[in-house]
C-alpha cells in the first residue's frame, strides 16, 4: 500500500523534514546578516515576527505590542553576533520577547492598566478581546502556546520549530489549555 | 474534541475551535516592515581564537618557569647545606687513663652548636674544652685512686695482714 501525499506531509518524517529545511534557511540568513546583509535581516523579521506577536500578545496589551516587536528586532540585529548556534534564532528571540514582556510589566504597570480601558471601550473586537483575556488568565504554559495557534494560525509542528520546545511539550500544552479554556468559555453566549 | 485539527489542522475540524480561530484571527500580526536605521550595524563576532592562543602561551610560560626555578633551587641546596655542617674539629686529646674508660663519656661540648659560625672563636673554645677536659679527667683519677685505697684498707686480707703487723 502506497502513502498518499496528505499521509507524507503529515507524518512525523515530514514535519522533521520541514522543521531542519526551516533551520537550515535561519543559519543561511543569520550568517548572511552577519556579513553584512540587511536584507537577510528582512527576511528573518518576516518568518519571525508572527511568533514574537504571538508570544508578546499573551503577555502585555494589545496597543503595546507592535512597537514592542519593532523594538526586539531592532535588539535583536544589534544583538545577533552574541548568538552561538545559528539554527537557534527562533528559541533566541522567543526568549528576548519574554523577558521584554517581563520588563514591560515591572516599569509600566499603571499605563498598562490605563491602555486596557481604552481599549475596552472599542466594540469592533470586543469578543476577541475577552476571549484573549481569557487565555491571558490561563498558565503561561498554555497561553503562549494557545494564542500562537488560535490568534496567529500556527499549527503545533511550527509552534515546536520556531520556540524550540519539543512537539511533545507543544502538544500537550494545546491539549491542557485548549481544556481549560473551554471551561472559561463555557459560560460565554455564542461558544 | 478533535486533537489532530488543534494539532496541525488535519483531521476533522473542531467548530468551536474554527469560531475561536475566526474571532481571535482578528487579532492576528498585521505586516509592517521592520524601519532599520541605516546607520546601525551588525557588530562582528569577536574571534577569541588569538586571545586563548596568548593566554595559553602565557600560562605555559609561567608554569614553565615555575618548574625551572624549583629545580634550579634543589640543585643548589647540597652546597648551602655544606657551609653550615662544617666538620667540627675534634679536641685532640689523649686519654689519661686509656685501659680505664669511665662509663661516662665526656660530653662534646664543641659539637653542640654546629650552625654557629666560629671562626674567630674556635681556638679560644678549643683551649677551653681541653682545659675542662682535662680537670674532669684528674677529678676521675683523684676519685679512682682514693676509691681503691679505701677498697684496700677495708678489705679482710688487708685486715688479718694489719694486724699481725701490729700484733
Amino acid at each position: 500500500m502506497y502513502a498518499t501525499a496528505d499521509m507524507l506531509l503529515t507524518s512525523p518524517q515530514a514535519h522533521a523534514a520541514e522543521q531542519s529545511q526551516e533551520a537550515a534557511i535561519e543559519v543561511v540568513l543569520v550568517r548572511a546578516v552577519l556579513a553584512g546583509d540587511r536584507e537577510g535581516f528582512a527576511r528573518l523579521y518576516d518568518l519571525y515576527a508572527p511568533l514574537v506577536h504571538g508570544i508578546l500578545l499573551a503577555r502585555v496589551p494589545r496597543a503595546e505590542v507592535a512597537d514592542l516587536v519593532q523594538d526586539i528586532f531592532l535588539h535583536a540585529f544589534k544583538k545577533l553576533h552574541t548568538l552561538r548556534d545559528e539554527s537557534a534564532f527562533g528559541p533566541w528571540i522567543a526568549m528576548i520577547a519574554r523577558n521584554r514582556a517581563v520588563d514591560f510589566h515591572r516599569r509600566s504597570k499603571e499605563t498598562v492598566e490605563i491602555n486596557d480601558e481604552i481599549r475596552g471601550s472599542d466594540a469592533h473586537d470586543s469578543k476577541a478581546r475577552e476571549i484573549l483575556e481569557l487565555i491571558r488568565g490561563l498558565p503561561e504554559a498554555y497561553r503562549e502556546t494557545l494564542v500562537l495557534r488560535l490568534v496567529e494560525g500556527m499549527t503545533g509542528p511550527e509552534i515546536a520549530a520556531r520556540t524550540g520546545l519539543t512537539a511533545a511539550s507543544v502538544r500537550v500544552n494545546l491539549h491542557r489549555g485548549m481544556k481549560l479554556l473551554r471551561e472559561q468559555l463555557g459560560s460565554m453566549e455564542g461558544l | 474534541m478533535n486533537d489532530d485539527y488543534l494539532w496541525d489542522k488535519t483531521g476533522q475540524p473542531d467548530p468551536q475551535i474554527q469560531q475561536l480561530e475566526e474571532i481571535l484571527g482578528t487579532l492576528r500580526y498585521q505586516p509592517k516592515p521592520l524601519a532599520i536605521p541605516d546607520d546601525l550595524r551588525v557588530p562582528q563576532r569577536r574571534n577569541y581564537l588569538p586571545l586563548l592562543a596568548i593566554a595559553a602561551s602565557v600560562l605555559l610560560a609561567i608554569v614553565a618557569g615555575g618548574i625551572w626555578l624549583r629545580g634550579r633551587s634543589r640543585s643548589e641546596a647540597p652546597k648551602i647545606q655544606a657551609k653550615v655542617e662544617s666538620p667540627t674539629p675534634k679536641p685532640d686529646v689523649t686519654p689519661v687513663l686509656p685501659e680505664k674508660k669511665s662509663a661516662v663519656n665526656p660530653p662534646p661540648v664543641v659539637a653542640h652548636n654546629r650552625r654557629r659560625n666560629r671562626s674567630a672563636s674556635s681556638a679560644v673554645e678549643n683551649k677551653e674544652a681541653l682545659m675542662a677536659k682535662e680537670q674532669l679527667m684528674l677529678a676521675l683519677r683523684v676519685t679512682t685512686q682514693k676509691l681503691h685505697l679505701v677498697h684496700t684498707k677495708t678489705s679482710p686480707a688487708n685486715q688479718i695482714k694489719n694486724q699481725h703487723r701490729v700484733g
